[in-house]
């Protein structure tokens, strides 16, 4: 207990010691690390003349023809290029990819959603069938089995007999009827 | 599927049994001296097997016999076979008789589109 009480004390003293020289070894606040991006790899603001345009599309490794930012309606995507919204499923699959899981080359530029368009998650390939003629097909099958269906509704279809004969009054308190009133006779005969 | 449905649906109407408002006819027209029909178990019976309300009807006693009897040699499955066939005939003969029914309203509903046409006949040659 003794140890425990002076080791319980000795502690926190030790801890104030290394925070100390932790401290004084520390980057100043706001740096970042040599494996993060340069500040000028990192987007910037909306391009608005043809050179920031061409620097630009030069940071997203694009070509100057294909670079298109998204408009700056104040939604606040800056100079990051605007790419098809096409999924990475609909990318070849026989290519030689450098990753091939995510179809993506080294230093290709990606889709803003690009973490949605993976392929396990959003696929953007296109029907096998235009799109016009599935649904046409789907809405010929579906009027076609619902009119039928009220038809049958309408005109049922039954065998040429008559309905089925029940006793006692066709179980008149089976059936729930109150056994206070009297029933509704039926008789049912032989034929 | 049948002619009856074709002659309901597209020709005479009238000729033809609805089948949810049978028998439209008293029941001794054309028929004098009919039995009313037999019920041999009684709804206590019935009611005690707890028998389902479909299958409570004129062959109630042979089912209940045969209910009877295969709880009594459970699990051997072919020793209630007489009774089973019992049952089934009664059903059978429950059946030719509804049959004979539509067919009854159906020659009764033909005899009185006749009467009719005659007596239109009638009305129209005296006046």
């Amino acid at each position: 207990m003794a140890a425990g009480a002076l080791r319980g004390v000795l502690w926190p003293r030790a801890a104030a010691g290394l925070r100390a020289a932790r401290a004084a070894l520390a980057a100043p606040a706001g740096a970042r690390a040599a494996s993060e991006m340069s500040q000028d790899m990192m987007p910037g603001p909306y391009p608005r003349t043809p050179e920031e345009r061409a620097a630009a599309a030069k940071k997203y490794n694009m070509r100057v023809e294909d670079y298109q930012p998204y408009p700056d309606d104040g939604l606040g995507y800056g100079d990051y290029p605007m790419l098809p919204d096409k999924s990475q499923y609909e990318r070849d699959p026989w290519y030689q990819w450098d990753q091939p899981d995510m179809r993506h080359n080294w230093g290709e530029p990606m889709h803003w959603d690009f973490d949605m368009y993976i392929r396990n998650r959003v696929d953007t390939s296109p029907t096998v069938v235009p799109w016009h003629t599935m649904s046409k097909h789907f809405l010929l099958f579906l009027s076609i089995m619902l009119i039928m269906f009220g038809l049958g509704e309408i005109y049922p279809s039954y065998r040429p007999v008559g309905p089925k004969q029940y006793p006692f009054n066709d179980l008149y308190l089976e059936k729930g009827g109150d056994p206070n009133k009297k029933p509704p006779t039926v008789i049912h005969y032989e034929i | 599927m049948g002619a009856h449905l074709g002659r309901r649906y597209l020709w005479d109407a009238e000729a033809e049994p609805d089948p949810l408002n049978m028998p439209s006819f008293p029941a001794e027209l054309g028929l004098p001296g009919r039995q009313p029909r037999a019920m041999v178990a009684s709804a206590a019976q019935l009611a005690q097997a707890r028998v389902p309300l479909e299958q409570r009807d004129f062959c109630g006693h042979h089912l209940l016999r045969l209910l009877r009897c295969q709880r009594d040699t459970f699990p051997v499955p072919w020793q209630c076979h007489p009774l089973r066939h019992r049952w089934d005939s009664c059903q059978h003969e429950d059946y030719v008789m509804r049959m004979k029914e539509f067919e009854r309203e159906r020659r009764l509903r033909l005899r009185q589109q006749r009467l009719r046409q005659r007596h239109g006949d009638g009305d129209g040659d005296s006046e």
